[in-house]
């Protein structure tokens, strides 16, 4: 077999900042190669040079056709894909008003005949091409686990997160590519779902598809590729097949922290977590005076219910977590409890405040503040500006200029940028950016949505300590997370949410201990 | 309210007594759906009354000196402008959304003071007589234009041009991931609103006797946008509806014909608070749409992404 995509010495700076620095790879036709490091390694940019969104300052990028070898740096994105090069996004890009079929539909686009004149009058034969596009477009949902039936039309914005994912695959696969470059496909997803993307992975691979596979998740990446290129700090640092890779002392400590044997444990989804909690007063009971009391919450989306009759409390000092899968209605509690939703039925209560009614920024002037999913810090803004957006609602100035400069010497990642963008600041930098500037609101409750959301395990233990670092100094926590073990083990009390209800709750020790918890965080 | 029983009791007494009013609803739906084509594709262009100018311009001048036949003139008027479509595109495409739409209406100014005012062709602001004109026979290519390029443009946005407007719309870089050439698909579109609206141009010379710089100017892409805004975008009726309905609306309310601007801009910011979709869209019209002419809903909403 040839080699399908050949970087060499490949060089993308932005600034003073070497992003990519000098790659060379090459991908064998038929491979899955794996491509992995931690964040800020510049795994998306070499995914952007690539197929075409950036430009490359120098190197070659040379794609394998039949035709013989062609350059792909200096094309535009849609002339790389119309070499058969799709990709999907590591931020969901979907067309997310079209339905779900439109969008694969969309997929289709450069292979199809440009037949727009002849549309015009919609004549049986090009109806007829048209249906054939449907069933291949309805083959392709199924193909990546969907429901044509039922979801094929539905608007993609309502589909689940998970489902998002997968329909982005479709749509990628539309494009019947050569190539298919997948930048963490599994992202925010639960081990049962990363299961079904490998499942497809190999799949499509064994159908003679050539896979380039990003992701943070080692179990994912050692189990399906053959070849694996570890990046750091723009430059490749180890390649090879999983085995040698993963006894690279390089790769352990670029990739999992120099505490790698701790950490190896924390990788998301693998299999056993073993560490012990240390002995905590067990405080299985509900709360008898809680700081937050929510009484059979509903909340729908239009016809959707997302959350149903959900009644959870969180003393003054505790950090209670919420876990479950992806779609399990968490993060609209967390966005109800917030006042960015209204319920549908039920009561919150904080002290003496009705979440229900309040408006948002009258909630945070009360000291319940949301560090939402996603980190939704404000990129452009400086480090420095972002925290002082964070104390908004308070009018001490000169405290609040001490407490930034306090913030930046505990995080000292905050205190280095504080004059950068924050958009430049890498993921798990941001998600500490994100929680410092919910702390200067002065929070008397910090909700936490997906603090662990695609970070690489090292920084997930970094943010992890941030969380029990402001815990013990007194912030009282709700925690939402996907990463439930690792969530377990830090919470005093947690509830277990599944398709919008509460199905267990208990200290987190005992839940980490409970088999339930695994059949309804792994849904098997 | 005589306005409706004559409408609805008498219609061939009231299009006789309306003629103008009729022949100004067509001119001003065709450029509703000129500028639907560039909302479709995403794009917030207000170059609309720029190259109406340029087809209104043109079409006089071709029958006024060469004297060449009326239908030629008006093609090559909406040619034209359609040309200078690429002419404006090529630069101001790169941007988007509200500057987009800050550099079209730069076009349009430009085009007004820098040309029409300052050319000695074109009258120099006094304007030109166009002695060719035939009200009651203009009428006649307008309300057959309608129906046959509503048909075009509604069938236009389900080929594989209009679904590649439509994930331009959606996320421009998904849209060149899946292979769409962005930049193309967005001049095509440009240009075809650019023709659209020369033609419009060139239909309303036909019916007046004089063509009127002041025509051209920012209010009438402003009016062009109200079209737009309050009929809804999800579908090319949108912008008809809405040209139909604001452009009979000062007939309607004869009675207040001196607060004309007033009374749009009043319905413009009702429209945005309680109707953001439009007329026609979700909730509205859109209800008593008969089946086949039934599309996907543009339903609009909260973010999904914690179901």
């Amino acid at each position: 077999m040839g080699v399908l995509l050949r970087l060499s010495d490949v060089i993308r700076h932005f600034g003073g900042v070497h992003a990519v620095d000098g790659v060379s790879l090459e991908i064998e036709e038929g491979a899955i190669f794996g491509l992995i490091g931690p964040n800020g390694a510049g795994k998306t940019t070499l995914v952007n040079l690539v197929t075409g969104y950036l430009r490359t300052q120098s190197g070659s990028v040379r794609l394998g056709t039949p035709a013989g070898e062609v350059e792909l740096a200096r094309r535009p994105p849609h002339a790389v894909a119309g070499l058969g090069v799709a990709r999907t996004f590591q931020t969901l890009r979907l067309y997310r008003n079209l339905t779900a079929v439109e969008n694969v539909l969309v997929g289709m686009h450069p292979r199809r005949p440009d037949d727009t004149l002849a549309q015009l009058l919609p004549l049986p034969p090009l109806r007829r091409g048209e249906q054939e596009r449907l069933e291949e477009a309805r083959g392709l949902l199924r193909r990546v686990g969907l429901e044509s039936e039922r979801d094929g039309p539905r608007p993609a914005w309502t589909l689940s997160y998970g489902d998002q994912r997968r329909l982005e695959v479709a749509r990628a696969l539309a494009l019947r590519p050569r190539l298919l470059i997948l930048d963490e496909p599994a992202a925010g997803m639960n081990p049962a779902e990363k299961d079904r993307v490998r499942e497809l992975i190999q799949q499509l691979n064994a159908e003679g598809l050539t896979v380039l596979l990003i992701d943070h998740d080692m179990r994912l990446v050692m189990g399906v590729c053959r070849q694996i290129a570890v990046l750091n700090f723009g430059r490749k640092i180890a390649d090879g097949s999983p085995v040698k890779v993963s006894s690279d002392p390089a790769v352990i400590e670029a990739y999992l922290g120099k505490e790698a044997e701790k950490t190896a444990a924390h990788v998301p989804g693998s299999e056993e977590i073993d560490v012990q909690a240390p002995a905590r007063a067990p405080a299985a009971a509900e709360p008898a005076a809680p700081l937050l009391e929510v009484k059979e919450l509903e909340v729908a989306y239009g016809a959707i219910q997302a959350v149903r009759s959900v009644s959870f409390g969180v003393a003054k000092g505790e950090i209670v977590a919420l876990i479950g899968a992806n779609g399990a209605g968490k993060s609209t509690i967390l966005n109800t409890l917030s006042g960015l939703l209204r319920p549908r039925a039920g009561t919150a209560r904080f002290d003496r405040l009705d979440l229900t009614t309040a408006s948002p920024d009258r909630i945070v002037r009360g000291g319940l503040v949301q560090v939402p999913e996603g980190r939704e810090i404000l990129a452009r803004l400086t480090v420095r500006e972002n925290l002082e957006l964070g104390a908004w609602v308070r009018r001490d100035g000169q405290v609040v200029e001490r407490e930034i400069a306090e913030l930046m010497e505990r995080f000292p990642i905050l205190g280095q940028r504080r004059n950068l963008p924050a958009g430049q600041l890498s993921g798990g930098e941001q998600q500490i950016l994100a929680i410092a500037r919910g702390l200067l609101a002065r929070p008397r409750l910090l909700l936490l949505d997906e603090p662990s959301l695609g970070l690489a395990p090292q920084m997930v233990d970094a943010v992890f300590e941030v969380i029990e670092r402001i815990h013990k100094e007194g912030v009282t926590v709700l925690l939402v997370e996907q990463n439930a073990l690792r969530a377990l083990e830090l919470a005093d009390r947690a509830y277990v949410v599944e398709t919008g209800r509460i199905l267990l709750s208990g200290t987190g020790s005992a839940l980490r201990r409970n088999p339930e918890v695994r059949k309804a965080y792994l849904g098997g | 309210m005589d306005f409706f029983i004559q409408l609805l009791t008498d219609p061939i007494g009231f299009y006789n007594s309306h003629e103008l009013l009729v022949a100004q609803m067509g001119i001003n739906a065709i450029l509703a759906i000129s500028i639907f084509v560039t909302f479709y594709s995403g794009q917030l262009t207000l170059a609309n009354a720029g190259f109406m100018a340029i087809g209104a311009y043109t079409t006089v001048l071709l029958s006024l000196y060469p004297r060449w036949p009326l239908p030629l003139d008006m093609l090559l008027g909406s040619l034209l402008a359609g040309g200078a479509g690429v002419l404006v595109g090529l630069p101001v495409l790169r941007l988007r959304g509200v500057f987009l739409a800050i550099a079209t209406i730069g076009f349009v100014e430009a085009l007004l003071l820098g040309v029409i005012l300052n050319v000695p062709i074109t009258g120099e602001g006094q304007g030109l007589k166009n002695p060719t004109a035939d009200p009651l026979g203009g009428i006649v290519p307008i309300l057959v234009s309608i129906p046959v390029l509503t048909y075009l443009v509604w069938r236009l946005t389900r080929t594989r041009l209009g679904q590649a407007w439509a994930a331009i719309r959606e996320d421009e870089l998904a849209a060149s991931s899946n292979g769409i050439n962005v930049p193309l698909y967005k001049m095509i579109a440009f240009v075809i609103g650019a023709i659209l609206a020369g033609y419009a141009g060139a239909l309303e010379t036909h019916i007046n006797f004089f063509v009127d710089p002041t025509e051209y100017g920012i209010s009438r892409t402003i009016q062009i946008l109200t079209f737009a805004v309050v009929g809804g975008t999800s579908n090319v009726l949108g912008p008809i509806v809405g040209a139909v309905f604001l452009t009979a609306l000062p007939e309607i309310l004869r009675f207040v014909r001196d607060y004309r601007d007033v009374i749009n801009g009043v319905i413009l910011i009702l429209v945005i608070i309680f109707r953001p979709q439009g007329i026609v869209g979700r909730g509205g019209l859109a209800l008593i749409r008969p089946r086949w002419l039934h599309r996907r809903g543009r339903v609009r909403g909260s973010p999904a992404s914690a179901l």
